[in-house]
């Protein structure tokens, strides 16, 4: 049995409610509204002056339910000591949240494996460590604006796109020494000895670019832009340092490679009904969400915490900003998404299954993968987080909606199945498996949605065959069965993790995306997830492209 | 072969044979206030008691409909007949023992009623009917013991509270204060309608269940009452939900030996 220690989130507890968290009875009503929020205060006035300005009426917390008829509690950002009001995790009022998406949309892989060989074979040209610094500087210069070409060219401001370059990466230490310091994200620098050898393995001698394209044009244009933008910057850059002909045939070889051939994008293209281009989240598979998450890097004896990155990583980019803005339009779903990531609750849960996987299932990674261990293994873990709920009052009012407690109860049991088995479908079956308990046993589970995938996942959690499933990395928000309901797809991308990370794996599906995002020119830190969106909650987080040198200062 | 006798539910725990009790069509459920309609009427705020009910089509027998086997094989409810607009109402249950929870609400509306929708989420459960059924079954289900004055809410909108802890009452939290607790009667009474609007006077819904009542009457597993792991047929049919499922789709036939 796991052992009892205190729980995880009593602090947590302890800070949003007076009372004990296991007392069932409160007082209500008394608090004073919305005004008990500094946040809601800072608003009314700042709507008051906006009406005033612009003699048209604005935000008026008093239209509508009345605010604050409870405690308007505060939310622990997991596994720090931030504190946050609700409202500064909504990613409108967050830049940290803001910026891990741009970090997300404005990244593109490029290959230059394919370009030095058409330099090389079709244009009879030499490609040396000495030409590819020379080509780096110049998309370095071409990348963020910058003309090299056409002699009377518009360019655009460097202070508006300092968060542009170009780096590159290899698993050949030979030549990444021959490679400028400045341009390289270097793997045995950045990862574990043990990561940084299965990454270099699995990326052999080929030489890949990490381009991040200015935050500013992903959120004048779309995910669908990356590509593109980087693939011309990409072959300007090509011409001016191979002394190239703009116009010749072998110039659309660079730009093929650049656009199709040799490209990476971090979101495949969604269909005409969800109408999204590449890089865009809906099209983000969770093998990807996870590898993009550093937290195995930093923190590599800790496969739990690698698990709960990446699912608030998913709670902000699938549910806050696709399913919550993108899909939907809606304004509500921060209120939904942060129980994933707040308050250490799913925290609690998860550590005690890792605990309870080591003292009774032989450890991580060690229990075969048969239904009746799934079944065995899944109940405990479920029966637990249930469990808290129903003992810690708090813990129950603090998810106050069922969505958010089938949500926390199915990933702690769905990264419990995964880290035992190192198997992400096992892990996705026992979400499935937690959801059809606590049907049963509360006779509530969320909103209308999971009666759709939750009362059918069992019966694709273990399909392959491409019309009728993936491995679980490989699903993402455009997997049918989860296209469209929030409070799912964070869980899931915990758990593509969870398997990989209780491995010891470097990279859970694609160890591009791992190295891209161990670069720390990123403005967001995706080693700590958490941290960051705290940091963006209490308005520490310093953003990429701002505008302030093009308007009139304030 | 012998006769099939439905069982509605598994298990043999008290949680159980209330979901089963609940469901059973045949069994009578026990009435434990009588609400008079119109304050019923009143409480749903869909119409004004001894208003007209507004109608969406003429009535049946006026409207001249084509003949066809759905229409033979289905007997309309009075309001479809007189073409009434749907209308609905909506309950929150308690995570603290209400008497009745939102699934178990579904299933048995099912069994008992015709000519309804109904739609299930955690904080609410509504049922949608046409409007002279409706009535009729809002004020059963707000007088039988599926109700508790305490535990249970009538919320149209802006229902969140079944999770919240118990106010120093017992009641569940609203934030519209829809209810409130009489202490001088001992009693609670509705004080604004589904919608939240003032009713123009208090409608009492009667006393609060005893921690004892809810706990005989509840059809929820906790782990202060009853846990679902003590009730071995409970657990096992969902366990063989999710494994036939897991193995064979929704063809469980082809599973030999599950």
């Amino acid at each position: 049995m796991a052992k009892d220690k205190e729980k995880l989130f009593m602090k947590a507890m302890k800070k949003k409610f007076k009372e004990d968290p296991t007392d069932e009875h409160t007082t209500y009503y008394s608090f004073g509204g919305w005004k008990q929020s500094k946040r809601k205060r800072e608003w009314v006035e700042q709507a008051n002056k906006i009406a005033k300005a612009r003699g048209l009426v604005m935000m008026n917390q008093d239209i509508g339910v009345p605010l604050g008829q409870r405690v308007l509690m505060p939310y622990q950002l997991s596994h720090t000591d931030i504190y946050a009001e609700a409202d500064d995790l909504h990613f409108v009022n967050n830049a940290a949240m803001q910026q891990a998406w741009d970090d997300i949309r404005r990244t593109v892989i490029s290959g230059l494996d394919t370009a030095h060989t058409v330099i090389e074979k079709r244009l009879q040209k030499e490609v040396t460590p000495e030409t590819i610094n020379r080509y780096l500087e110049a998309v370095n210069h071409t990348m963020p604006g910058g003309a090299v070409v056409q002699e009377h060219m518009a360019e655009c401001s460097p202070a508006l796109t300092a968060d542009c370059y170009v780096k590159v990466f290899s698993g050949n230490d030979e030549l990444m020494d021959e490679i400028d310091k400045q341009f390289r994200i270097d793997i045995n620098k950045e990862f574990p000895a043990d990561q940084a050898k299965q990454l270099k393995e699995a990326i052999g001698n080929s030489l890949w670019q990490k381009i991040a394209c200015p935050t500013i044009v992903g959120r004048i244009c779309d995910g669908g832009t990356m590509s593109r933008w980087s693939a011309m910057q990409i072959s300007m850059a090509f011409i001016t340092s191979y002394r190239l002909a703009a116009g010749e045939a072998a110039i659309a070889d660079f730009a093929y490679a650049a656009k199709h051939a040799s490209v990476l994008e971090m979101g495949t293209m969604m269909p005409a009904r969800r109408a999204r281009g590449p890089n865009e989240p809906g099209g983000i598979p969770f093998g990807f969400l996870a590898d993009m998450v550093q937290s195995m890097r930093k923190f590599p004896d800790d496969p739990a915490r690698a698990s709960l990155e990446t699912v608030a990583l998913g709670a902000v980019i699938y549910d806050q900003i696709y399913l919550g803005s993108y899909m939907s339009g809606g304004v509500g779903f921060t209120q939904y998404a942060t129980a994933a990531y707040t308050d250490n609750i799913l925290e609690d849960y998860t550590y005690w299954a890792v605990d309870l996987i080591k003292d009774k299932y032989g450890g991580l990674c060690k229990m075969k993968p048969s239904m009746d261990n799934i079944e065995k293994l899944g109940t405990e873990v479920n029966s637990y987080a249930l469990e808290m709920y129903e003992r810690y009052p708090a813990a129950m009012e603090a998810h106050f909606g069922g969505s958010q407690r089938a949500t926390v109860a199915a990933a702690a049991t769905g990264i419990a199945c995964a880290m035992a088995t190192a198997n992400a479908n096992c892990g996705v079956n026992g979400w499935y498996l937690s959801m059809l308990q606590h049907k049963e046993r509360m006779g509530r589970l969320g909103f209308y949605g999971y009666d759709l995938q939750d009362q059918c996942g069992s019966a694709n959690s273990f399909s392959y065959r491409s019309d009728e499933g993936l491995p679980h990395e490989l699903r993402g928000p455009n997997y049918p069965n989860y296209a469209m309901n929030v409070g799912h797809l964070s869980g899931y991308g915990g758990i593509a993790a969870a398997a990989h990370a209780a491995r010891g794996d470097a990279f859970a599906c694609n160890p591009l995306i791992k190295v891209a995002f161990a670069d720390k020119n990123l403005p967001f830190d995706f080693a700590n997830i958490t941290k960051e969106f705290g940091r963006g909650a209490m308005r520490e987080f310093m953003p990429a492209g701002e505008r302030t040198v093009i308007i009139p200062s304030a | 072969m012998a006769k099939y006798d439905r069982q509605f539910y598994p298990g043999t725990t008290v949680p159980a044979k209330n979901r089963k009790r609940f469901m059973d069509p045949k069994i009578k459920l026990e009435k434990l206030r009588d609400v008079a309609m119109d304050d019923v009427v009143k409480i749903l705020g869909h119409r004004q008691p001894g208003e007209d009910y507004r109608s969406i089509h003429p009535p049946l027998e006026e409207s001249n409909e084509p003949d066809c086997p759905i229409r033979q094989m289905v007997t309309p409810i009075e309001g479809a007949k007189k073409g009434d607009r749907i209308r609905y109402v909506q309950f929150t249950d308690s995570v603290y023992f209400a008497p009745i929870i939102p699934y178990v609400r579904a299933w048995m509306y099912m069994t008992r009623f015709r000519g309804i929708d109904t739609g299930t989420l955690s904080g609410r459960q509504i049922i949608e009917m046409r409007e002279r059924d409706l009535e009729k079954v809002a004020k059963e289900l707000i007088d039988n013991e599926t109700f508790d004055p305490a535990k249970t809410g009538i919320r149209g909108a802006t229902v969140h509270g079944h999770a919240c802890r118990l106010d120093e009452n017992g009641l569940m939290f609203d934030a519209w204060q829809r209810y409130r607790f009489n202490a001088k009667k001992g009693e609670v009474e509705y004080v604004k309608d589904q919608v939240a609007l003032p009713l123009d006077k208090p409608i009492s819904v009667g006393k609060p269940m005893s921690e004892a009542e809810l706990k005989k009457r509840t059809t929820m597993f906790r782990v202060d009452g009853v846990d679902m792991r003590d009730d071995k047929e409970v657990m096992m049919t969902n366990l063989r939900i999710h494994r036939l499922r897991t193995l064979a789709g929704y063809q469980p036939w082809e599973i030999k030996g599950e």
